[in-house]
């Protein structure tokens, strides 16, 4: 049976800031105590292949690496993924953003979340191949697990609230 | 922790960037394209097992993890020397096919289709795979997810994990497949090349039978006369997994047929001043600059060059259609005649699509699958390897030097999209050079006419990188060609 609530922590382990999600996931994994309603893992996935880790979740909270430029490195953003627009057009490639797939499985009758919150980390460099984050984004580390329990808590105040 | 203001357009720096030089007399200068790349893939490499490298390469490209497995694997054999079981090149050979079925089928329905299922003229806010099911039905949505589900189950089944395997060993492969395992892959062949049947139905009611679309796709502005390139098997059908590396010229005869391991006295890199960029071009031609013709060293290497380099394909429905393919296009099936039109590349891709999913099919009814026998340990060391494979966007080749134990001491790669590197940027001038003069006001229409040029390569750029949003915008960008001053930046989400 699926847990209801996920944190899903993306990234990939080998690109410096963003082996942050892997790196979330593993302090969560390893510090335990998250809950039976709830499940932290971390996936190298994006676009298309989040449908499957999303479909019949209730609550799910993202972690990921952003760039906005706006923020130093080691910022952490965290903002419901309502404000992701859409992607207009497909320029590039392979993926699509993470609102046109959760439309797409909207559209396709998956059952969808009924709320997602991301959390992410203001990034310095992506495009470096090392196992190695950056000092800042590294410091970050504790203080996004420290939010995330904070979140956690948060949903069952709601619920408790209803 | 601060609050800020997250934009719509959250990854600033990752755009992909067009910018356009435009002379005072309004004809365009010179264009590139410029996309981040990933740094410090050799250093990476060094001091870790070749045999290591199969299993991190997929991390390198969030797309073709696949491809980038079963290239460093077949690099790692050549390292070791070894000779691979028949039952491992089999299974090597459906998974790899597999992942092209799915590959292929998210290109066409995503990316790529758009702009032939909604229209090149639609709104951009239809232009996407949601706008494809809004005019193709939420029943073939469906269906694409489904698909891509069946290429996930292989790879699980034979690779080991979802979306990114762990099974190629050098000398073959780790997990055997049972019985019961071979029975559900034949199920989901079967229901593969269904599928391929009914994406050849809507490639037809959708753009073959839209004049206007056969049109577009033909125009000159979208054509190129460069060489071609792919692997082919020993009857010069068209091979993903393994064979010989054929370039074939514009005018249809064959420049080069090679092995792997001897890929550099054919294939070297031009660098451009103004961009990091590397262009591959074909060494015993020479670079010419950003020129096509039988003279000018730019290859592409896409499906459509695959398709031009062979003389068919291999298994009986993506025969006939190569065969319509060409005849429609050169009034001759034999397909002697290339075909340079880059948006035919997308119907190309369907060609492929049904030779993935029927070559899934017959890989998976073959017994020997389930053999015991699918690992031949090495028992020696060569030190060096290079693997090619065809990767969905093009010839994906890896080369590592390692010392006497297996250790990484140099690396090298060439991904799919690098080989078209030069191809693109002339795709991009030429679209851009009918539409864009001084003064123009780059519209979204605009805009999308000059990616479609760019689309249809199906490129791949720093692709491991996921960062939110998850997808990489593109911007366009309008410069005086003598100060170097921006004129305009058109992008999308604006």
């Amino acid at each position: 049976m699926l847990k209801p609530v996920l944190i899903l922590c993306l990234g990939n382990e080998v690109l410096s800031d963003d082996g942050f999600g892997a790196e979330v996931a593993r302090r969560l994994i390893e510090a335990g105590g998250l809950g039976e309603e709830i499940e932290a893992l971390f996936a190298p996935l994006a676009g298309f292949n989040l449908l499957d880790l999303l479909q019949a979740r209730r609550r799910v909270l993202i972690v990921d690496t952003i760039c906005t430029g706006k923020a130093p490195p080691g910022t952490l953003h965290l903002f419901s993924a309502d404000i992701l627009v859409p992607s207009r057009n497909l320029t590039t490639s392979h993926q699509i953003s993470l609102p046109t797939a959760l439309e797409l499985g909207r559209q396709m009758g998956m059952l969808m979340p009924e709320r997602i919150d991301v959390l992410a980390v203001e990034a310095e460099d992506v495009t470096t191949l090392s196992e190695t984050m950056t000092p800042r984004v590294s410091q970050a580390v504790s203080e996004a697990v420290d939010q995330i329990r904070i979140w956690i808590d948060g949903i069952y105040v709601v619920s408790s609230c209803r | 922790m601060k609050s800020i203001v997250i934009d719509p357009i959250t990854r600033l720096e990752g755009h992909g960037k067009i910018h356009l030089f435009v002379n005072d007399d309004g004809s365009l200068a010179n264009c590139y394209f410029q996309v981040p790349e990933l740094r410090g893939f050799e250093k990476f490499c060094q001091g870790r097992p070749v045999e290591e490298m199969c299993r991190i390469t997929t991390r390198i490209c969030g797309v073709c993890p696949d491809a980038h497995h079963m290239a460093a694997a077949k690099a790692a054999d050549a390292v070791y020397g070894a000779t691979l079981p028949s039952a491992a090149v089999k299974l090597r050979n459906l998974v790899y096919n597999a992942f092209y079925a799915g590959d292929h089928t998210t290109h066409f329905y995503a990316l790529g289709g758009p702009d032939f299922v909604c229209g090149p003229d639609a709104p951009a806010a239809e232009r996407n795979i949601l706008g494809v099911i809004a005019k193709v039905g939420i029943e073939a949505g469906k269906k694409v997810i489904a698909q891509r589900a069946r290429g996930q189950r292989v790879i699980e089944i034979i690779g080991g994990k979802k979306v990114h395997p762990v099974t190629a060993l050098p000398g073959g492969m780790s997990k055997r497949v049972t019985k019961a395992e071979q029975e559900e892959m034949i199920k989901i062949g079967g229901e593969m090349v269904e599928f391929a049947k009914f994406t050849l139905k809507v490639l037809d009611d959708v753009v073959l039978a839209n004049k206007a679309y056969v049109d577009l796709i033909l125009s000159d502005a979208y054509a190129h006369k460069t060489y071609n390139m792919g692997l082919v098997d020993e009857n010069n059908k068209v091979n993903f997994y393994e064979g010989k590396v054929r370039v074939v010229g514009p005018d249809g005869k064959e420049h080069c047929k090679y092995e792997p391991k001897d890929y550099l006295e054919y294939v070297a890199e031009h660098v451009e001043p103004h961009s990091y960029l590397k262009y591959p071009y074909l060494k015993k031609i020479g670079w010419k600059g950003f020129v096509d013709g039988v003279d000018s060293g730019v290859y592409k290497a896409s499906p459509l060059s695959r398709l031009n380099v062979s003389d068919g394909m291999a298994t009986p429905l993506a025969q006939a259609e190569y065969e319509r393919f060409y005849e429609t296009l050169t009034k001759d099936k034999s397909g002697k005649t290339m075909v340079n039109a880059t948006l035919a590349t997308h119907w190309a891709r369907v060609v492929e699509l049904v030779y993935a999913c029927e070559a899934t099919l017959k890989l998976a009814q073959d017994d020997e699958i389930t053999s015991d026998k699918i690992h031949n340990p090495p028992k020696g060391i060569v030190g060096e390897g290079v693997g090619i494979v065809e990767a969905p966007r093009g010839t994906l080749t890896h080369h590592y030097k390692t010392d006497q134990k297996g250790i990484v001491t140099e690396a090298n790669l060439i991904v799919g999209t690098t080989n078209n590197n030069a191809p693109i940027t002339m795709s991009i001038k030429r679209a851009a050079e009918g539409l864009i003069k001084k003064g123009t006001k780059v519209t979204d229409g605009i805009l999308n006419r000059i990616e479609m040029a760019f689309r249809a390569y199906d490129p791949c750029f720093g692709c491991a990188t996921h960062s939110l949003p998850g997808e990489m915008p593109l911007e366009v960008i309008v410069h005086d060609a003598e100060s170097g001053e921006v004129v305009q930046t058109a992008r999308q989400h604006c």
